[in-house]
């Protein structure tokens, strides 16, 4: 609570009115007026709403008074309709001494009784007040504030209340809390209590927002469709969009995007950035072979055939490496394949947990000796089927080797570890952070036999820890199903939300486990989560503390109103997580462009898709618009484009993935978001390379090819009006192309540009005469000049036919055009996506 | 809190607008040059090391809980070294030779006098990220800045004020962590207009000419600041100011080759090369290295002895740079990992996490040769007094929070941080 909340309840107490109010019209309550619909009547300063309150001889009005005078606290009656079906009187009006009463007045999270009085015909003035505790109150701050927040607004654990999409009817929420909550000790609350929460929750905390979250999402300028497109073909598959789909755009508009974006999530580019979303909360290509040559099949021992691939020292051929680095992979990448497949098969997203099978290729299959699969192409590493290990009862990504292996366990730790992840990466639940639980400062009591069990201290995380890790018993530290003979009992049984797991006979607890957790509405949550954090670049806001800045208030409120909505028609699509891509990439979040009212500008302070692309992003960026990869001089691309090692993004050794903010899944795991000194060095070395690259290269081609020049040619220079004209046409196309700028000819920006593509050739021009002491050769750098043919390495200068090498920059035209495309590519507009 | 936060926090203090502010006079500063920056290592054994293979040994006594022995090695042949005891190989692995810098003895004796040893500190947990995120911040919970990033915090203006190799690099937005790469790599970074950046000879054959260079380099900020005027989205908004930010600092990274080895070794010993030239160039004040492999949950006596061996041989190498460059009473090191291992042995010879621990520090400002802390037979923390640091039943357990107050103290970090990530634990003078 702010402490001006605070000081307004002492005062409310004190029944000190005036001062009261006054300090609600200035510190405590929203500026804005709620749109009551229910039946409680509410104060949003300075408008009073009473849904109904029946007045003989006028029937059942809506009333709605404007605070008028903070000082007398008078009010007047703005407007008085006919109240809308199926509400319940919320005040009385007393005729005779023109008194009306408010049994119960919504004033926030707060609730208080107040009389008015009548002094002339359309004013009142405010006489009596006192707090109100509804039932449920005291149960909810006892018992549910702790992780929902004593406004209801959530917290590091507990999820939101606010306009709460999954709460339900009165008597779904109530049976809900009864059999559920407190999550780890539901017996704490049923019947009346649960009934009395479940009506102090709806009547608290769901009087509707709406309009005030729509204000804030109108206060967003959206990028236009046309520009979102570009940004989401770059992002989800890295490429410009097709013509097909900007006629689609352009014809149908926002279901125009939609249908090109359905087309982009069948595209294999997709599910590579997927699992590049997915691998940023898991962390199980830890065991790709960059990370040690049999990262994971160093974890198989227990089969015979995991290196099927090595028929021993002496006889191994030349597809012995090959072999060996695609079975690493191909087993690395199982519980990221699993993912491909719910995702690319439109199954629903619970499936990645419940699915009783798991992912091999052909490589993998012979690892894990399974045989009887019908590959279309055992040798092709990305044919990926379902398949069963005999004996396991697989449970989607919880079950798989490199999960376990990823997130180990041991004998002190009894799947604690593995429990933590499953609530944070599923159920988007970070026990770590519980706040105000954890015992700080002091050693921990651990006197007694079973102090997770017993001391309240521990108790609240473990009820919560210990049922999800005892559900792993049957998977072992090596990530072998080898269920135990006993299970520990100084510790929390094997259950979930307060239900136990069925005897052990019954089945794994591990695959009944992921059935009690997809049903989680948090499950949901979770998923929404991973996907907007993939997309934006940051996480979803967390719910704000109780003193934070209304500002702070309402921008979490208007986003998560907006990502329940998003989540509403996920949950409805059957949990397809592309309809969950599709939706966020058409939100206001993601195409946010600007703002159109400053005063928004503190809702809107983390809005916003833009971020520091990460490597692979920008080295798939780069591809896309130049047809190559940076990885050195065009003259050697034929050799080097298969070799990883010289992707300037992609490797870490020599280059510059780790140093650019990638992650290895190992002791790597958290991307660098913001750029530091090195980055933009980074940045400036791209910006050089890649303009000397890929400026000689496309004077090569024909200008109806060219993908930089289609305006101009290297003779074409600034002494004629004809030639400064397609100059500052083809500056407007390198805006377009490069930073997705729609700039008018006229636009500044053109002429600035303009001006630093001229003075580079007027300068480099004079160096070429030597002027002024100042010498330059007419010849390209050395590492720009095009002597080999991109694809094939064969020199351009074919024997007995045309030289179609360049080598020469006779009028410093092309110099001056690597000039204008380096500080392009440094551009903000470029490196941030 | 991030850093926009922080700025505004040192705007309540009166402070805004002095970035990079000073810390506040380290207690050894009188010792030292007071003009030069103070510097500071963080060393991570990842994993959870096993101090009774190191600094807090214990011997193969069997336990009287019939868990077995905490060691296997005997208990004489445990080596006092100075004020200082150290654990002996175990039984059946064969120890590094002895003129290798990591083997124990010739380890401790050429360093004892300079380190100081603090054992028996509870972590209060097994886990990993929360041991690793309560060592190296101070709180077990999330939220603070690793101790190595709050150093770097005053000097966030440098470019490459934090040096990270990964392990609990959080900070908070106080500064922006750099990760390191080979020396080739910044070698290439150091000469960006060059074509041939790595070969000495070649290095002036330049993609631009200097004057092409010089005026995109110019409309590339003057772009940069017009867009940010123009822009509406306070997220954009905030994006191109830090990029204004960080493009406005001057990042000499010829002046850090100058101090790099002719060819940079791989590992912690690499790490440490690097993180000794980015400091004596004076590009960064403050660093963490990082090596894993003392997760030893089985074959804990080959595996956890190998990986002490390359900690030992990495932190002797650490020094020898420092030495090199003449920063060793500039530079203070914290050596530590995520708690400690099980004293006993698990059925795969492997021992599991535990949660006392120690830590070592040296270098700048630490008076060597001396124990703090201590622990039983079976390795549970001792309480201390906290007035003469010595045992005392009524005492009290030392946990990492206990470290970061008393270490907060010793480096003087300024009163504005320290109320940003508040402490509130008693004083011990676990450093003075």
């Amino acid at each position: 609570m702010s402490q001006h909340a605070r000081y307004y309840r002492i005062l409310w107490r004190d029944t000190c009115l005036a001062l009261w109010l006054s300090l609600l019209c200035f510190f405590v309550l929203p500026v804005h007026a709620a749109a009551a619909t229910d039946s409680t009547p509410d104060f949003a300063h300075p408008v009073l709403t009473i849904p109904r309150i029946d007045v003989q001889g006028y029937g059942s009005l809506n009333l709605s008074l404007v605070l008028e005078s903070e000082p007398s606290m008078t009010f007047r009656i703005a407007s008085a309709t006919p109240a809308a079906a199926g509400l319940n009187p919320g005040a009385t009006y007393n005729l005779q001494a023109q008194e009306l009463t408010i049994p119960s007045l919504r004033v926030g999270s707060q609730f208080y009784s107040a009389q008015l009085r009548f002094i002339s015909a359309d004013r009142l003035q405010l006489i009596t007040t006192a707090a109100v505790v509804l039932p449920g109150q005291t149960s909810f701050q006892q018992l549910c504030a702790s992780c929902h927040g004593s406004d209801g607004l959530g917290g590091t654990v507990g999820v939101s209340l606010k306009n709460c999409s999954n709460c339900g009817a009165l008597n779904v929420l109530s049976t809900r809390i009864n059999n559920t909550m407190p999550l780890g000790n539901p017996s704490a609350c049923v019947g009346t209590c649960a009934t009395d929460i479940a009506s102090y929750i709806l009547t608290a905390f769901n009087a509707s927002s709406s309009q005030q979250t729509g204000q804030a999402l109108a206060a967003i300028e959206s990028l236009p469709l046309d520009a979102t497109l570009r940004n989401a073909a770059l992002h989800l598959v890295g490429r410009l969009p097709a013509s097909a789909e900007v006629a689609l755009v352009t014809q149908k508009g926002e279901a125009g995007l939609r249908q090109a974006l359905d087309g982009m999530l069948e595209e294999d580019a997709f599910y590579a950035r997927l699992a590049e979303i997915f691998n940023d909360v898991l962390h199980t290509n830890r065991y790709l072979s960059t990370n040690g040559t049999e990262a994971a099949i160093g974890l198989m021992r227990r089969f015979p055939t995991a290196r099927w691939f090595d028929p021993g020292v002496d006889l191994r051929g030349s597809d012995y490496t090959v072999n060996r680095v695609t079975a690493n992979n191909s087993v690395a990448t199982e519980p990221l394949e699993l993912i491909e497949y719910v995702v690319r098969n439109n199954k629903p997203m619970t499936e990645i947990l419940t699915a009783n099978y798991f992912m091999v290729n052909g490589y993998s299959a012979k690892s894990y000796g399974i045989t009887g699969i019908n590959f279309t192409n055992e040798w092709d590493p990305n044919e990926f089927r379902p398949a069963v290990l005999s004996g396991t009862p697989h449970a989607g990504i919880l079950s798989s080797l490199m999960f376990l292996n990823r997130y180990p366990t041991s004998a002190t730790n009894r799947n604690r570890g593995r429990s933590r992840l499953v609530y944070d990466v599923f159920l988007d639940v970070d026990i770590l952070a519980l706040d105000g639980v954890r015992p700080d400062g002091s050693a921990v009591d651990i006197s007694s036999d079973a102090p997770t069990m017993e001391n309240p201290d521990c108790v609240k995380c473990h009820s919560l820890l210990d049922p999800v890790a005892s559900s792993f018993q049957n998977w072992n530290l090596r990530g072998t199903f080898a269920p135990p003979r006993t299970w520990y009992t100084d510790m929390f049984q094997a259950g979930f939300a307060g239900v136990s797991a069925p005897p052990r006979s019954s089945g794994d607890s591990l695959q009944w486990l992921t059935k009690q957790i997809v049903a989680d509405p948090r499950f949901d949550d979770a998923m929404v989560r991973i996907i907007y954090t993939g997309l934006t670049g940051h996480e979803p806001l967390d719910a704000p503390a109780a003193s934070a800045p209304q500002a702070e208030t309402e921008a979490y409120l208007a986003e998560s109103t907006h990502l329940d909505e998003i989540k509403a028609i996920y949950v409805g699509a059957n949990r397809n997580l592309k309809t969950l891509v599709k939706e966020i990439i058409v939100s206001p979040y993601w195409r946010a462009d600007g703002l159109n009212n400053v005063a928004f500008s503190a809702v809107h302070e983390e809005t916003g898709a833009a971020r520091l692309l990460t490597p692979e992003l920008l080295h798939r960026k780069i591809e896309a618009l130049f047809g190559f990869q940076w990885r050195g001089p065009l003259d050697q691309y034929a050799a080097n484009r298969n070799v990883f090692s010289s992707a300037r993004l992609l490797d870490t050794r020599q280059y510059y993935h780790q140093i650019y903010g990638g992650i290895d899944s190992f002791t790597i795991t958290e991307r660098l978001t913001d750029p530091n000194g090195l980055m933009v060095i980074v940045q400036e070395r791209m910006a050089n390379e890649m303009a000397c690259y890929a400026v000689p290269n496309d004077f090569l081609s024909t200008r109806t090819a060219r993908r930089l020049f289609p305006h101009v040619d290297t003779s074409t220079v600034l002494t004629s009006p004809q030639g400064q004209a397609a100059v500052r046409q083809n500056i407007q196309h390198l805006h377009r192309y490069l930073l997705g700028e729609e700039l008018a000819l006229t636009d500044a920006e053109i002429e600035h540009t303009y001006a630093l593509f001229a003075t580079v050739l007027q300068q480099g021009q004079s160096a070429l005469l030597g002027a002024q002491g100042v010498s330059e050769s007419t010849s390209l750098p050395t590492r720009c000049m095009r002597n080999n043919d991109i694809n094939t390495g064969t020199s351009l200068n074919v024997a007995g036919g045309v030289d179609g090498r360049l080598r020469n920059d006779n009028t410093y035209v092309i110099r001056a055009w690597m000039a204008v495309v380096a500080y392009l590519l440094a551009d903000y507009r470029f490196i941030y996506g | 809190m991030d850093r926009r936060k922080f700025l505004q926090a040192l705007s309540a203090f009166g402070v805004a607008g002095t970035l990079p502010m000073t810390l506040g006079a380290p207690a050894w500063a009188a010792a030292t040059t007071t003009t030069t920056q103070r510097l500071f290592i963080t060393v991570n054994a990842s994993g959870g090391w096993d101090p009774t293979a190191l600094i807090d040994p214990k011997g193969n006594a069997q336990r009287a809980d019939g868990l077995g022995p905490v060691n296997n090695y005997a208990a004489s042949a445990i080596k006092t070294i100075g004020k200082l005891q150290i654990a002996a190989y175990p039984d059946g692995k064969a120890p590094p030779a002895t003129d290798s810098a990591g083997h124990l003895e010739t380890f401790f004796n050429k360093h004892h006098q300079r380190l100081r040893v603090i054992n028996g500190i509870d972590t209060q947990t097994n886990g990993h990220e929360t041991g690793t995120r309560f060592v190296w911040s101070g709180r077990l919970e999330t939220g603070y800045p690793s101790v190595a990033a709050l150093a770097a915090a005053p000097y966030a203006n440098q470019p490459m004020a934090f040096i990270s190799n990964g392990g609990y690099d959080f900070t908070d937005e106080l500064v922006a962590p750099v990760r390191t790469a080979s020396a080739a790599t910044f070698t290439s970074l150091a000469y960006p207009n060059s074509q041939y950046a790595e070969n000495a000879a070649l290095r002036s054959q330049s993609y631009f000419s200097d004057k092409a260079y010089a005026n995109v380099q110019a409309a590339r900020d003057l772009r940069l600041a017009r867009l940010r005027t123009g822009e509406t989205l306070p997220q954009r908004a905030a994006q191109m100011a830090q990029l204004e930010k960080v493009r406005s600092g001057d990042v000499k990274l010829d002046g850090l080759l100058a101090y790099l080895p002719a060819q940079v070794s791989t590992g912690l010993k690499g790490q440490a090369e690097l993180a000794v030239a980015a400091f004596a160039s004076g590009l960064a004040v403050s660093a963490n290295l990082n090596l894993g492999g003392f997760d030893t949950h089985g074959t804990h006596d080959d595996d956890q002895t190998d990986a002490l061996t390359l900690l030992l041989e990495g932190i002797d190498h650490l020094w020898e740079q420092l030495v090199l460059r003449g920063l060793q009473n500039r530079v203070t090191v914290l050596i530590g990992s995520d708690f400690g291992r099980t004293p006993f042995y698990n059925t795969g010879d492997g021992k599991d996490h535990w949660n006392i621990t120690s830590i070592m520090a040296m270098g700048a400002g630490i008076t060597g040769n001396r124990v703090i802390g201590a622990t039983d037979a079976n390795f549970e923390a001792l309480k201390l007094n906290p007035d003469t640091l010595e045992p005392h039943s009524s005492g009290i357990i030392v946990t990492p929070k206990h470290v970061h107050r008393a270490l907060r103290d010793f480096l003087g970090v300024s009163s504005e941080l320290d109320k940003l990530y508040p402490l509130n634990v008693e004083r011990l003078a676990l450093f003075a």
